[in-house]
């Protein structure tokens, strides 16, 4: 980093900024589209009832449950980076930090919009809020469904106000060289921000506060969506490793979103020179970690399922290997816990379509981990002639669509009209590697 | 009563806004505020500034919390008595869950609200004397002395090494 100065720095990340081209407004529109196609299968579905969806009889959960801990998963990443790797003062994930933190954010409005659309009568969604209705009913916080809403809205609440307290330094340097409407729009939402020290001195010690916060509550989250599924007694679920099994799990999953997100970032906007192949190489080495944990999970699973003498939990764990979701479990294996090991080879690493074309395929990898566990587990449970199969409906298809192109969509969105990089941080990286020529 | 004057000194380089900071606070005039594009440490030094108070709010947030959790759960337990799967109505280890996410919680709203107070957030008035600049490459110190002085506060600056502007507050 030795050749940026500040001012590169802001005109390099202020220079995304300028007015978008045509082919991005078509990018827009067309996942405008998919976004239309995936509220018009919800409107359906509102309209004739749940039914549309292909869940049923022993499969009740189905694909919304499993984009719901999708989207939560890919959410993760997004705080490891900004906060665990910040109390880590891991310089290296300054450039790429604010990407990862916005992905973040999207990713968990898409995820909490899943128990809404899951719900079928979703105007009832109020019940689900602590408050007392006529009779005085609350919810029963005992009930992991109550603990995941309560985490969930903590974490969306939280990561967008840490995601909006790290950028206010930036709003004022967009503000600053912005003019007319655009000016008076920074202004107030950098809330008149002039990098005085009386400021920053709050500024830096809230905002360490905010990751040492942000870090339990990660772990957290994740943890309590695991035991949705951990404290019921169904084989596959009810397992006292899910909790780090699906942290690690997310953590994979949302670190190669970020490859997936930050390539064709550096690449449309010239951002080589802050996210260099060693930031890339960094994620990569982190998703090997990942990846061997979640095998290792995997792995542990098969394990106690030996080693428990039960037979239930033992056919569970047999048909997934060999049964009829056996390809989905396949995939999930080999994307998840095979290939980022070919991230132990440096030229791999450290190459730019290996490492897009393995983010996306641990993405695949990660769908279908949940699939496995979801749908998986409550096919094939205790009584064999209450088994059965379940597959998505056109109605869930087409909402899993909108979901991934409203995720985009907001990125999209995102990244042409707010900083994509820290410019603060890039700064505070570049000096100290300034410092230390000296 | 006599006019207040503002010279507002722009800094490429750190160390010399740092030394400007430290002669500026020895010196007759006012030193009101000091900007930068970056926390910088080697200023916050020359400022000798305290430790922020943020952290008390924040801890407040924390246990304000930690008590509204286990409190909202147990209060709502209590209201109908109902053994569940024989679990103890007030039940300890699942509140713990409840009381958790809302410590998180209440403590990063304490953090904000510590944030928004201390550092006296939004405040618009400091655009009126500032330099675009200084949320790019350059520090900044505005000073400030009486009329007539106010030549020699623009040679003090420029003498440290900043470029000066005067301006009128």
């Amino acid at each position: 980093m030795s050749e940026l100065t500040y001012a590169k720095i802001d005109n390099t990340v202020l220079g995304t900024l300028e007015r978008p081209s045509k082919s991005y407004w078509g990018l827009i529109a067309l996942l405008a589209l998919g976004i239309f196609v995936g509220a018009a299968c919800w409107a359906y579905q509102i309209a004739v009832g749940i039914g549309a969806g292909g869940q049923n009889n022993p499969v009740a959960w189905g694909t919304y449950l499993i984009n719901f801990v999708f989207w939560v998963g890919i959410a993760h990443s997004g705080t490891l980076i900004s906060a665990i790797l910040h109390l880590f003062r891991a310089g290296w994930r300054n450039p790429i930090a604010r990407a990862a933190e916005t992905m973040t954010v999207f990713a968990v409005c898409i995820a909490g919009l899943f128990p809404f659309i899951h719900l079928g009568r979703v105007w009832l969604v109020f019940y689900m809020l602590p408050y007392p209705n006529q009779r005085n009913l609350w919810p029963n916080f005992q009930s992991p469904l109550i603990f995941d809403m309560v985490a969930i809205s903590t974490y969306l609440l939280v990561s967008s106000l840490f995601w909006y307290t790290g950028m206010l330094p930036d709003l004022a340097t967009v503000r600053d060289r912005a003019c007319g409407l655009r000016k008076k729009i920074f202004t107030i939402i950098s809330l008149g921000w002039t990098g005085q020290h009386e400021q920053w001195r709050h500024y830096t010690r809230a905002y360490l506060f905010f990751a040492a916060l942000a870090t339990p509550l990660v772990i957290s989250v994740h943890s309590v969506v695991s035991w949705d599924f951990a404290l019921g007694v169904v084989p596959g679920w009810h397992s006292t490793i899910f909790a780090p099994y699906f942290v690690a799990g997310a953590i994979h999953s949302g670190l190669a979103m970020v490859i997936t997100l930050m390539i064709p970032m550096r690449k449309i906007f010239s951002y080589q020179a802050f996210i260099t192949k060693d930031v890339l190489e960094n994620v990569a080495k982190t998703i090997i970690f990942t990846g061997l944990i979640v095998g290792y999970a995997y792995a542990a699973e098969y394990f106690i399922a030996w080693y428990s003498h039960n037979i239930v939990e033992q056919e569970s764990f047999r048909w997934r290997a060999v049964g009829e979701y056996s390809m989905e479990f396949w995939i999930m294996v080999i994307c998840n816990s095979l290939i980022p090991l070919l991230f132990f080879f440096k030229r791999i690493r450290r190459s730019i379509p290996w490492l897009f074309g393995i983010s996306i395929l641990v993405n695949i990898g990660m769908w279908y981990e949940r699939f496995v566990i979801i749908i998986g587990s409550v096919a094939h449970d205790f009584i064999p002639h209450a088994w059965g199969l379940y597959a998505p409906s056109a109605i869930e298809l087409g909402i899993l669509l909108g979901s991934f192109s409203l995720f985009f969509f907001l990125y999209l969105l995102f990244a042409k009209h707010l900083p994509t990089v820290s410019m603060t941080e890039l700064k505070e990286t570049f000096r100290k590697g300034e410092q230390h020529a000296h | 009563m006599p006019t207040k004057k503002y010279i507002l000194g722009s800094f490429r380089d750190e160390n010399q806004a740092a030394s400007a900071v430290e002669a500026l606070r020895k010196s007759p005039w006012n030193l009101d505020r000091v900007h930068s594009p970056i926390p910088s440490h080697t200023i916050a030094k020359a400022l000798k500034e305290k430790e922020s108070r943020v952290g008390y709010f924040t801890l407040a947030g924390g246990i304000i919390g930690f008590f509204t959790g286990f409190v909202l759960a147990i209060y709502t337990a209590v209201q109908w008595n109902l053994i569940v799967s024989g679990k103890p109505v007030v039940a300890w280890l699942p509140f713990l869950i409840v009381g958790f996410e809302f410590t998180i919680l209440f403590a990063v709203l304490g953090n904000v609200i510590g944030l928004i107070t201390q550092a006296r957030l939004p405040e618009f008035e400091s655009l009126k004397i500032y330099d675009p600049r200084f949320s790019g490459e350059y520090f900044g110190i505005v000073a400030s002395c009486g009329e007539g002085e106010q030549q020699e506060l623009m040679d003090f600056l420029m003498n440290m090494g900043g470029e000066v502007k005067a301006c009128e507050g």
